[in-house]
């Protein structure tokens, strides 16, 4: 858990540097398609300049998301017994969005990919156009219902390249990463930054990977969004009712915990902090990261070390002891979340202190849920 | 004495209390950050009433979540209407339901239960 713990802070860099809001990392089926799109139509609400751009961006996150799920196959992820996620990321740099579909594929399915991508990239708004209804008419559909069709328009609302890369995974598998980076007018994009860009998803998707972690939010802990991340999650997870209702309760209590604390940023450009769900066969992962001054961080390590000193009895006692003290009205300085978060999941509640500055520390927290609880 | 009915929002529960229909009920999502503020008109409206309530007071709790600053303001809740019951004003009863599917939620009321001077009744929905 340690080790997971430093890799988001990792990850966090990684992701402060290459501006990435969101990713989801995991099985992608029709509603996690839906709660993506919710989440981020939420975020690019709060966004300005984006009006004329909006629509185009939602248009190939549907196209890009439906090619993950259409993808998605035994034969495809499966790689020694490993299965292999797709993942979504969203990152904007300098008003320009970029929107990164990567799944895994056969290495048989690269060269009429290829040919396809080539093709589409060679063409003219106009005959794209053209070759659109060209698609459509002749019926030149894969067996997978439309592929083509949904890339040809990715390159249309884009009214840009579609830029590519493989990346391989053993000698059958590879990486199929698709970026699509919507612009305004036909303006020239710096190529070099954009192919940064791309490698920069790719080392990111290597340590999600490493790490069996599943969604990832970076950004602004404000209500609104905790709201679209919590009815997010409820459409990724997919486990037992009674699973998911403890899964939620951790969420909700380290969701809040990062609100609370998590407001302090180190510049104006970078987040003020990570929110991560990780999951192997036998638990699920909730944890988070944020900075935190030093005086407030001295204070919560002892509180936490304490908290998970107790017994559960003790956990219990102290529990119903804090309920009813109303000298603390406010239950973020109780540490009331930590106690029920160990009742909860019957687990220590982890944590980790990077040094960032004299004055700030960057906290990451790690709750572990065991599947078989009940 | 005015009814309360407050619809539910993603964060905060549906809430009625209506003295004349003896209905008293918080129900669905209880997540607001901090429920303080939320709670306080609640806990304003149980006080006036607790001056001249009705003989008996069935509180329906029914939760599918609620956080942990929310269960301290249910907790003032809770003392408020024991106050009520011990004083004999009212014959106050809590009605607590939970899903077969969220035991958590049945723990939690049964603490309730352990450290109050009232009864609970419990229901499986």
């Amino acid at each position: 858990m340690i080790q997971k713990l430093k890799s988001i802070y990792k990850l966090f860099n990684l992701m402060n540097y290459d501006h990435l809001g969101y990713i989801y990392h995991g099985n992608f089926t029709d509603e996690i398609t839906e709660n993506i799109l919710k989440l981020t139509e939420a975020n690019l609400q709060n966004e300005e300049n984006v009006g004329k751009i909006k629509k185009r961006i939602y248009s190939i996150m549907v196209e890009g998301l439906q090619n993950i799920t259409r993808h998605q196959t035994k034969e495809n992820n499966i790689v020694d017994d490993k299965f292999y996620y797709g993942i979504f990321v969203i990152q904007k740099i300098d008003d320009v969005y970029f929107i990164t579909t990567g799944n895994p594929i056969k290495k048989s399915q690269i060269p009429p990919l290829k040919e396809l991508l080539d093709k589409i990239n060679s063409l003219s708004n106009d005959e794209l156009k053209k070759y659109y209804k060209k698609i459509l008419v002749e019926g030149e559909m894969s067996d997978k219902g439309g592929a083509g069709l949904g890339l040809v328009d990715m390159a249309r609302k884009s009214k840009n390249k579609l830029y590519y890369k493989f990346h391989e995974i053993d000698d059958e598998h590879s990486f199929f990463y698709l970026h699509t980076v919507p612009v305004l007018k036909e303006e020239t994009i710096n190529e070099e930054k954009i192919n940064n860009t791309i490698n920069g998803i790719i080392v990111i998707h290597k340590l999600l990977n490493e790490n069996n972690f599943i969604l990832v939010f970076n950004g602004e802990f404000s209500k609104e969004n905790s709201v679209n991340l919590l009815s997010a999650i409820k459409g990724h997870i997919t486990t037992s009712a009674s699973l998911k209702n403890k899964l939620f309760y951790v969420i909700v209590e380290m969701l809040q915990n990062i609100e609370k604390h998590g407001t302090k940023t180190v510049d104006n450009n970078a987040n003020p902090g990570i929110f991560l769900i990780g999951e192997d066969s036998e638990h699920f992962y909730v944890m988070t990261g944020n900075f935190i001054s030093k005086e407030e961080s001295q204070q919560m390590k002892k509180r936490l070390e304490v908290v998970n000193s107790y017994t559960r009895d003790e956990l219990e006692r102290e529990y119903s002891e804090i309920l009813f003290d109303f000298n603390v009205d406010d239950v973020r300085k109780t540490g009331l979340g930590f106690i029920d978060i160990r009742l909860k999941t019957d687990n220590k509640v982890e944590y980790w202190f990077e040094n960032y500055n004299d004055n700030l520390e960057f906290l990451l927290l790690g709750a572990k849920i065991h599947k078989g609880n009940e | 004495m005015d009814a309360i009915e407050i619809q539910a929002t993603e964060l905060t529960p549906y809430i009625k209390l209506d003295k004349e229909n003896g209905k008293f009920i918080i129900a669905q999502k209880s997540l607001p950050e901090n429920a303080i503020e939320f709670y306080k008109p609640i806990l304003e409206w149980l006080e006036e009433y607790s001056e001249d309530p009705n003989p008996e007071t069935i509180v329906e709790f029914k939760m599918e979540y609620y956080n942990t600053s929310t269960a301290k303001q249910f907790a003032r809740i809770f003392l408020l209407l024991e106050k009520m019951h011990l004083k004999k004003k009212s014959n106050v009863e809590i009605h607590w339901y939970y899903t077969a599917d969220d035991l958590d939620m049945y723990h939690s009321g049964k603490r309730y239960e352990k450290l109050l001077k009232l009864p609970f009744k419990f229901f499986e929905v």
